[in-house]
Formats: C-alpha cells, sequence, structure tokens
C-alpha cells in the first residue's frame, strides 16, 4: 500500500477531486496548507508598508492506494493540477506498513 | 458625618437665597413664551438626526451581511468597497447629488443648492435643520449605493467600482429620486400622487435594478455553476457574520421608516410606522423560512436572513399608510417573491452573491404596489406640527379603489425600466474601458491580495518573523529570492 501526497494551487482541487472519482480512488484527504517551494514566498501589503511572506497558501491532496494503483494516481493528480506556471507544486509517494480500517478492524488491503 | 453637615448648610443656602429678593428676580426672568416653531423644530431635527444616525448604522449591517455571504478571499474588498463608497456619496452628495435630488427646478431634475449653497435654515415645510434634512439624506443615498455592490461581490476591479459608484450616488439615484422625492418631482406632483413613504422604490428598486445591471454586465465567478447546469450559490463563509450584519439592517431601519416623517410631532405615525416595519420583517423571515423548508427539509439560515430583510424592504414603501394586520401580509407575501425572485436570476444565470436584485429589485418593486392594495384610507401624511389628513391614501382591499394602485405601478415600472436602461448603458460603459471586472489570473489568486495587498485571513504563523521591506528598496534589493517569482502575490 502507498501513500500519495500531492501540494496543489487551491483552485485545481476541483478538477482534481473530479479526476480522482474518475478512476474510484477508494478516498482522499484534503487539508488547507501553507508553505514555500523553489518559488519562495510573495510579498504583500499591510497599512502601507511592503512585507515578505515566506508562506502561500496551498492544498494538500493525500491518497492512500494498492502499491500498484500509486503511479496511476499520481499521473491523474499531476494532470489534474497543471497550470504551467511557477507555483504548481509536488507529488511524492511513500510505502505505508500498516492500513487499519478503525469500523471492522480490517488491515492491510482490504482495508482500503 | 462631616459630609452631612456640609450638604446641610449648602441646602440651608440654597433655601436662603431663592428667599431673598435678588434670588426672585433671577427666577422670575423665566424665558419668554415660546413660540410652536421653537419647540417643534428643535424636536424634529433631534429625532431626523436620530434617525440619520440610525440609517448611517445600516452600513455596518450591509458590510457584514455581504462579508458572511461572500468568499473568504473577497472580504478585505467588499470592505473597503463599502468604505470607499461611503466617502465618496458622501463628497457627491454635498457637491450635487443633493442638489438633484432636493433641489427645486423641474419635474425630471432640481439644480438648487449646489454645494449646499443658498441653504434656508430648515427644509421645506419640515422643520428640520436643513443640514441635518442632509445627512439623512445621505445615509439614504449611501445605502443605495452599496447594495449595488452586493449582487457584484468577488469581481469588480476596485477602480470600477469607484467609476461606477461615482455614477450612482452622483447621477442615477438622486436624478430618478428627484422624479418620487423632489419638491416638484413629476411622479409626486400628478393628480393622484405616486407615494413612496421611505424608499421601497427610491432607494430599493433604484439600488436594485442597478445591481441586476452590474451582475449582467461583469458575468459570473470564476467556477460559478448555475442551478440548471447541476451547480448552485456556493455557500458564504460566515453565517455569525451574515446573520448579525441581516439584524443590525433591521435595526437600521428603524431610523429609515420611522425617521421617514420627519416629524417627531407625528408621534402616532412614527409609532404605526416603526409597529409595522417589525410586524413585516417578523412575518417575512418566516416565511422565506416555511416556504423553502419543503424543498430541502432543512431550516435554512441565510435564505431566513434574506427572507426579513424582504420583508422590510417591502414595507418601506407603505408603512405609514397600512394597519399592523395589512404589514403581516406584506412581509409574508414579500417573502415568498423574493424566493420566487431568487430562483428566477438563478434561472436567468445571473451571479449575483447576496442576493439584492431579489431581496431588494423585486421586494421594492411588490413593496410599492402593495400600498395600491393594502392603504386603510385612514392616514394622510405626517406634517411639521402632527399628522395631516387632509389628503387620505386609499388602497383597493379597503374599499379605496384602484386608481392609487394604478399610480403605483406606474411610478413603479417606470423608475424600474428608467434605472435598469440607465445602468446597463454606465456598467457597459464602464465595461469597455476595460476597469470593470478584474482578469482571470487575479480572481483566482483572490481579488483581496490582488486588489489591496493582503488577505483578510491569514494564519499567523505564514507572518512569524516576516520582513518588512525599507521603503524605496521594495523593487531592488529586498526582494523575493526567486528569481522567477511574481510580484504582489499574482499567480501563487
Amino acid at each position: 500500500m502507498h501513500l500519495v501526497t500531492a501540494i496543489i494551487k487551491p483552485h485545481r482541487l476541483e478538477d482534481v477531486t473530479t479526476a480522482l472519482k474518475g478512476i474510484d480512488a477508494n478516498g482522499v484527504t484534503v487539508s488547507e496548507v501553507q508553505g514555500f517551494g523553489r518559488q519562495r514566498g510573495h510579498t504583500e501589503v499591510y497599512r502601507g508598508s511592503e512585507y515578505n511572506v515566506d508562506f502561500l497558501p496551498k492544498t494538500m491532496i493525500q491518497v492512500v492506494c494498492e502499491a500498484s494503483d500509486a503511479d496511476k494516481v499520481a499521473d491523474v493528480i499531476a494532470d489534474a493540477a497543471r497550470t504551467g506556471k511557477i507555483g504548481d507544486g509536488k507529488i511524492w509517494i511513500s510505502e505505508l506498513s500498516r492500513v487499519v480500517r478503525i469500523r471492522t478492524g480490517e488491515t492491510g488491503p482490504d482495508a482500503l | 458625618m462631616l459630609g452631612l453637615g456640609v450638604m446641610m448648610l449648602g441646602l440651608w443656602a440654597i433655601t436662603w437665597y431663592f428667599s431673598t429678593k435678588a434670588g426672585a428676580t433671577m427666577l422670575g426672568q423665566t424665558t419668554p413664551a415660546l413660540k410652536a416653531d421653537d419647540v417643534v423644530n428643535p424636536l424634529n431635527t433631534v429625532w431626523v438626526l436620530l434617525a440619520a444616525f440610525l440609517v448611517f448604522f445600516m452600513q455596518a449591517g450591509f458590510m457584514m451581511l455581504e462579508a458572511g455571504f461572500g468568499r473568504t478571499r473577497e472580504v478585505s474588498n467588499i470592505m473597503l468597497e463599502c468604505i470607499a463608497d461611503t466617502c465618496l456619496c458622501g463628497l457627491l452628495f454635498w457637491a450635487f447629488g443633493f442638489a438633484f435630488m432636493f433641489g427645486s427646478g423641474n419635474g425630471w431634475i432640481g439644480h438648487t443648492f449646489f454645494f449646499l449653497n443658498n441653504a434656508p435654515a430648515t427644509y421645506g415645510s419640515t422643520g428640520v435643520a436643513f443640514l441635518a434634512f442632509f445627512l439623512f439624506q445621505f445615509a439614504f443615498a449611501d445605502t443605495c449605493s452599496t447594495i449595488t455592490s452586493g449582487a457584484m461581490v468577488g469581481r469588480t476591479a476596485f477602480g470600477g467600482d469607484l467609476l461606477y459608484s461615482t455614477a450612482v450616488s452622483g447621477f442615477i439615484y438622486p436624478i430618478i429620486g428627484h422624479w418620487v422625492w423632489g419638491p416638484d418631482g413629476w411622479l409626486a406632483t400628478m393628480d393622484t400622487p405616486f407615494r413612496d413613504f421611505a424608499g421601497s422604490t427610491v432607494v430599493h428598486t433604484i439600488g436594485g435594478m442597478i445591481a441586476l445591471a452590474g451582475a449582467i454586465a461583469l458575468g459570473p465567478r470564476i467556477g460559478r455553476k448555475f442551478k440548471r447546469d447541476g451547480g448552485g450559490m456556493p455557500p458564504g463563509h460566515d453565517m455569525v457574520l451574515a446573520s448579525l450584519g441581516g439584524v443590525i439592517l433591521w435595526f437600521g431601519w428603524y431610523g429609515f421608516n420611522p425617521g421617514s416623517t420627519l416629524s417627531a410631532m407625528d408621534f402616532g405615525g412614527i409609532g404605526r410606522v416603526a409597529a409595522n416595519t417589525t410586524l413585516a420583517a417578523c412575518a417575512g423571515g418566516l416565511g422565506a423560512m416555511l416556504f423553502v423548508y419543503p424543498r430541502s427539509h432543512k431550516w435554512d439560515t441565510g435564505i431566513s436572513i434574506n427572507g426579513f430583510l424582504a420583508g422590510l424592504v417591502a414595507i418601506t414603501c407603505p408603512c405609514y399608510w397600512v394597519s399592523p394586520f395589512g404589514a403581516i401580509c406584506i412581509g409574508a407575501i414579500a417573502s415568498v417573491v423574493m424566493v420566487l425572485a431568487v430562483d428566477f436570476v438563478e434561472w436567468l444565470r445571473v451571479d449575483d452573491p447576496i442576493g439584492a436584485v431579489a431581496v431588494h429589485g423585486a421586494c421594492g418593486i411588490f413593496g410599492t404596489i402593495s400600498l395600491g392594495l393594502f392603504a386603510t384610507g385612514q392616514y394622510g401624511l405626517p406634517g411639521a406640527t402632527g399628522a395631516d389628513t387632509s389628503i387620505t391614501v386609499d388602497g383597493l382591499f379597503y374599499g379605496g379603489g384602484a386608481k392609487q394602485l394604478g399610480v403605483q405601478i406606474l411610478g413603479s415600472a417606470v423608475v424600474t425600466v428608467a434605472t435598469l436602461a440607465i445602468a446597463l448603458i454606465v456598467m457597459f460603459a464602464v465595461k469597455s474601458l476595460g476597469v470593470l471586472r478584474i482578469s482571470e489570473e487575479v480572481e483566482i489568486a483572490g481579488i483581496d491580495i490582488h486588489e489591496h495587498g493582503a488577505p483578510a485571513f491569514h494564519p499567523e504563523f505564514a507572518y512569524m518573523g516576516h520582513s518588512a521591506i525599507p521603503s524605496g528598496s521594495a523593487s531592488s534589493s529586498v526582494k523575493l529570492p526567486s528569481n522567477d517569482a511574481p510580484s504582489v502575490g499574482v499567480g501563487d
């Protein structure tokens, strides 16, 4: 089992969600996050003064899936989230040692 | 003990003083007999000022309502638009808005009192100090201007907002308002005059129609799907703000309607108007809540807020001339009119985030016409020294015939069509200059960060240890580390 984590631009979320539904992803967890990558932060203005703000608002998507599906999930997210401009985000895939479905106690792929 | 002694001594001294001849003379010199104006004018002025302050407070209500029904990314923009519109409206109304609206001239436009010059002590026969009357009417004009912005939330460029607001509060509202409320307005001087007590037509229909024109010219927000395309209104971000804003508007309405008597001496009228205003709001709130329940089987907060506002808008025109039961009927019908109008606007694929077109436009029209149906025929006009019942306003349901009804339909139709036509021309003119709407890139990043420099809400940790950029060097030394990073936040 793999965990696909993607950091995307917030306004791409709707398209990404639609695309994930299209490949029957078992579930998606979404969080509002702040961070910076190579893009760094940006400047803001407050009461006439300019400030550097280090972190930009981004959306984090997490999908747990079978190891064989992980690449497909990542590709689908990347295609749906891409705008071609700086700040489109990153996707990384990590291996999971154990997954438990809380209601039934099932573990492993059955829990997905 | 010592204090008590001092007090007794003081009391004795006062008693002694007034028992002497000097004291007697002073008391005997009480003011000479007051003239009626010396009592009436201050009373009326204080009453109108109190009402003006309440109407002004409606700005706070509008700001909260619009912010609550809006999305987080556009809240700072909503706040500043309302603030800037208010400031702009005050100066324009001083310079020429008031002159166009309340100056005498012809049936179509007034042309005295420019820059408030040559002002008399009191306005007309009201007995209200001229500048107090000006302040009261400015608060009304500001309300109209703010109603407009409600349908244009989230996508109007700030420069475009300033331009069209100038047209609204400097020209459209005062000139069309003159037809109804001007001393010689043509709708006000017909054989059976068109009646609009506190502005269902003048403030709300005009505001609602300009809002409709603005929303049509702008087009919907990016990503907005309409009901018949399988979507719906994106939910507002804060129902606490929206609800409190609605109730603050209700509170401000106690200045809007009762204050429009312009006379504290017509105390019966003030009481009736205040009670009718309340009852219409109550019926409207419950009416909308119950009317939409069968659709979703939910007790809908947002639509209930717009429901009592619909009742308030509708009762604004007839509040002086109807009975409390009539007010309840008007409020209840208005809430249904509002819900159906929301559906209609949605069907037209016009994006009106606050519901300004339905609440102010549609219910303003219904309220104006309802006077011709529900006026009891018992009441005339408020006068500076008391109610004047030499002329009465008669409604169809109370055996008064259809004459007033016909006039109300005519007046409402003329104002609605004229406003919509002029507003469409203004909005499309501003659009053709390319300043009405923000770019797609800006709208996606959020209008707040682009137009106003920063979002309204942000996590605190993003600002811990931020570095201020020394003024003058913003574009050179202390810039973003990455050379291909964008400037001010756009295209994150």
